[in-house]
């Protein structure tokens, strides 16, 4: 080594530094420093029971362990996380520190003043880790579901999302794949519209006594299987999946109700026609059930909450594993905007906690990215990525989930938090019954549109905060 | 001391310590005091504090200003709580009575002396000893549209209600949760009854089979006059309970398919915890007590008068 490099190489490391101030700091913080004042607090946090979560239950310990600070990391079910944490918060109990909200029930919280903005802890230097790094967080989903008026509520935790999900081994099959293409006139593949949705749908339905794939079927097959239960997600797959591609939405600008609009009718029309290539109960399939009858091997396509494919499409829970395709949630062929069924939620402070800051640190390790890099390393590649970066790990990358890692990473794109709206449980309630019914055949989407439009108006003439 | 005879009551009390007839100054109250001061602390003071609630403007769980009865006008002019009671007075209409039917007759199938009687009588106790939970997972596996066991194998399969599923129809679901809690507490009904019909004394019958009466006979003028207090205590509180089902409901239906099965405790519930309006579901909560108040006190009163029960 020459010495005019020797003598160059400690000055451009220097510049470097001085370019990048985030390096030093980076490399400086640490969780041990910032959590010294908080060390031997206890914090209590609330959050919901799923595969992933239990993976990171596993490496609290980590956590406890680097800074002192003792963490009570309760899982509680989806219902009761809701009921429990919300009635903790807005009775000012304070049981809990932190606790886990999915994006409908943003609305009322933030309405009630429960949530603790993070703002001035993300400002403060001792507390937040410089290389945080918040632009990796993936969008729309993080701005969507922590930002409001200029202020931020937590971090995005959990980015549950819907993908489109279909029997492999059927869309390869040499007959089916001829038959499709003559009748329908394009390459059988999985949907990337609606419209080839409904194509695949109408094709696959067949009768007990005919051929699927070269095999006489013992029992009806069907084309798709959806969520269809009073309750549940059935309503905003509905949205999400269906009306916003079709151009429409439940409000407007301002937030006011807009349920009937003709692009809610004609999507909702749309989703119903779907049901005549459906399973008899699809009205009772819950987001729970979808999965299971597709493991089952009854139907040919899905739209399916990614997190509880990943629990299907294993080895020993489907004969059907490793034999399934995956896309993103499909477009409208007709539409200008595309979107999708997704589910950012985030663990926000209580305004009732008495630890904020040694909670605010507990909340900035569980995204950091090293926990995240340990998170899937610990699921064996199976988790649902929060940010950007996550797409390009090992573990993701050479996963056997690759391909639906890359339909997850389609439906991101396009998927937001629900709108901020206090009452939106109620208005829920009121369209998921209404649609169900068009899905059952019992009202037209005109006269459920109609219905919903009035008792939502009934309910909120301004709806969104 | 001599032996009871029909109609003649046993003493409700045991002689007073004190050696006083309808007295015993404190004694009495001090044995009763645990009981009434539990009931005052778990059951008298939520439900007073349910009424200042119903009588506020509530706005997240917050108790606000002093609403008079403006959340009972909301409540009353809302038409899904009046759906809702319609459900669950359908719902009782129906169970109740086949559950009573059936425990009957269950019962006197078992007073007769049935082969293994002392197997089936611990088996009946299986569906009534079930947490709800467990009960509606049973019967989402036995009823599920395309694989349940029970509607694929039994009805489905034959081409019966093909294109839709029992839990899914608008017009089965309702009988498809009475069938469930028919299932889970005629045994219930009919281990009560069959006790009360081996404590019923044999001098009757005899007499009765020396006069030469028949078995129908023996029944309606002996059996059934006989039971009627414990039918009239076993059937309201059955009533009382039926119209309380909450956990099978929102396990298989939650409510749907639309409104279809949604009952009043369903609809308290939604209105606590996912609409989080408490002013209503109060209010909700003390018209549902009014009306059992009037009902229970109403039945009280003729089951006492009518048929010496209580």
């Amino acid at each position: 080594m020459s010495a005019r490099r020797r003598i160059w190489m400690p000055l451009v490391a220097v510049a470097m530094m001085a370019v990048a101030p985030g390096f030093a700091a980076a490399q400086a913080w640490s969780y041990k420093d910032a959590a010294k004042p908080y060390a031997g607090r206890s914090i209590t946090i609330l959050d919901e029971v799923t595969p992933l979560q239990e993976h990171m239950r596993t490496l609290v310990p980590e956590f406890e362990k680097a800074t002192g600070i003792k963490v009570d990391y309760q899982l509680l079910n989806h219902f009761e996380v809701i009921s429990k944490g919300q009635a903790d918060m807005l009775s000012g109990r304070g049981a809990y520190d932190a606790v886990m909200l999915h994006s409908p029930q943003m609305g009322l919280l933030l309405d009630a003043g429960v949530i603790r903005a993070i703002d001035d802890l993300l400002g403060n230097k001792a507390l937040t880790n410089p290389g945080l790094d918040r632009a990796d967080f993936i969008e729309p989903a993080a701005d969507s579901l922590t930002r409001f008026r200029g202020k931020t509520y937590g971090f995005l935790n959990w980015n549950y999302n819907v993908v489109y999900w279909a029997r492999g081994d059927l869309f390869g099959h040499p007959e089916e794949k001829a038959a499709f293409k003559k009748k329908y006139g394009y390459d059988l593949a999985p949907a990337r519209t609606l419209q080839q949705m409904r194509d695949i749908a109408e094709f696959f339905t067949r009768k007990k006594g005919e051929k699927l794939a070269g095999q006489t079927l013992d029992s009806d097959f069907y084309g798709i299987v959806m969520e269809g239960i009073k309750g549940g997600t059935t309503l905003w797959t509905v949205l999400n999946a269906f009306v916003k591609n079709f151009g429409g939405d439940i409000f407007d600008a301002e937030g006011k109700p807009t349920v009937n609009r003709p692009e809610n009718v004609a999507a909702v029309k749309f989703w119903a026609d779907l049901w005549k290539f459906s399973p008899p109960g699809q009205a009772e399939y819950s987001l729970i059930d979808v999965p299971t009858v597709m493991g089952n091997g009854i139907a040919a396509q899905t739209l399916a909450w990614s997190d509880f494919v990943l629990g299907i499409d294993q080895p020993g829970k489907s004969k059907l594993a490793g034999k399934f395709v995956y896309a993103g949630s499909p477009a409208n062929a007709q539409g200008k905007k595309r979107s999708a069924e997704t589910e950012p939620s985030g663990i926000v402070i209580s305004k009732h906690s008495k630890q904020p800051e040694a909670t605010y640190l507990f909340l900035q390790w569980m995204v950091d990215k090293s926990t995240q890099q340990m998170l899937f390393d610990r699921s064996g590649g199976a988790g649902v990525p929060i940010r950007t970066s996550t797409w390009a790990l090992p573990s993701v990358k050479q996963s056997k989930f690759a391909p639906l890692y890359a339909a997850m990473q389609d439906s991101l794109r396009y998927g937001s938090a629900k709108p901020k709206a206090p009452k939106l449980f109620e208005i829920m309630d009121v369209l998921v019954g209404l649609v169900q019914e068009v899905g059952l055949g019992k009202k037209t989407a005109e006269q459920a549109m109609k219905e919903g439009q009035e008792k939502v108006q009934a309910l909120c003439a301004k709806c969104t905060l | 001391m001599h032996p009871l005879t029909p109609g003649e009551r046993a003493p409700l009390t045991l002689p007073s310590p004190h050696g006083r007839e309808g007295g015993g100054g404190w004694f009495p109250y001090a044995l009763i005091a645990p009981a009434m001061l539990t009931l005052v602390v778990v059951a008298l003071v939520p439900f007073l504090y349910t009424v200042y609630l119903s009588l506020h403007e509530i706005r997240h769980a917050q108790v606000g200003d002093w609403a008079g009865l403006a959340n009972y006008r909301t409540l009353l002019a809302n038409p899904r709580f009046w759906h809702s009671a319609g459900i669950s007075l359908l719902f009782i209409a129906i169970a109740v009575p086949l559950e009573f039917g059936l425990g009957l007759a269950g019962a006197l199938v078992l007073n007769q002396g049935v082969r293994l009687r002392s197997l089936i009588i611990p088996v009946l106790f299986v569906p009534t000893m079930m947490a709800p939970v467990v009960v509606a997972i049973l019967w989402k596996i036995m009823l599920a549209g395309s694989w349940g066991l029970l509607s694929y194998n039994l009805i489905e399969r034959f081409g019966i209600l093909t294109g839709t599923s029992v839990l899914a129809s608008p017009s089965l679901a309702l009988y498809a949760l009475v069938l469930v809690d028919v299932w889970q507490w005629t045994p219930f009904m009919m281990l009560a009854f069959f006790a009360g019909l081996q404590s019923l004394p044999l001098t009757p019958y005899r007499a009765a089979a020396v006069d030469g009466a028949s078995d129908l006979q023996a029944f309606r003028r002996l059996t059934l006059p006989l039971m009627a207090p414990l039918m009239a205590v076993i059937g309201l509180l059955r009533l009382i309970d039926a119209f309380k089902v909450f956990d099978t409901i929102f396990l298989l239906t939650g409510g749907g398919p639309g409104t279809a099965t949604e009952s009043t405790s369903l609809f308290v519930y939604k209105t606590v915890f996912d609409f989080w309006d408490l002013g209503p579901a109060s209010a909700t909560a003390v018209v549902i007590w009014i009306m059992f108040f009037v009902f229970a006190n109403g039945f009280y009163q003729i089951a006492r008068r009518k048929l010496g029960a209580f």
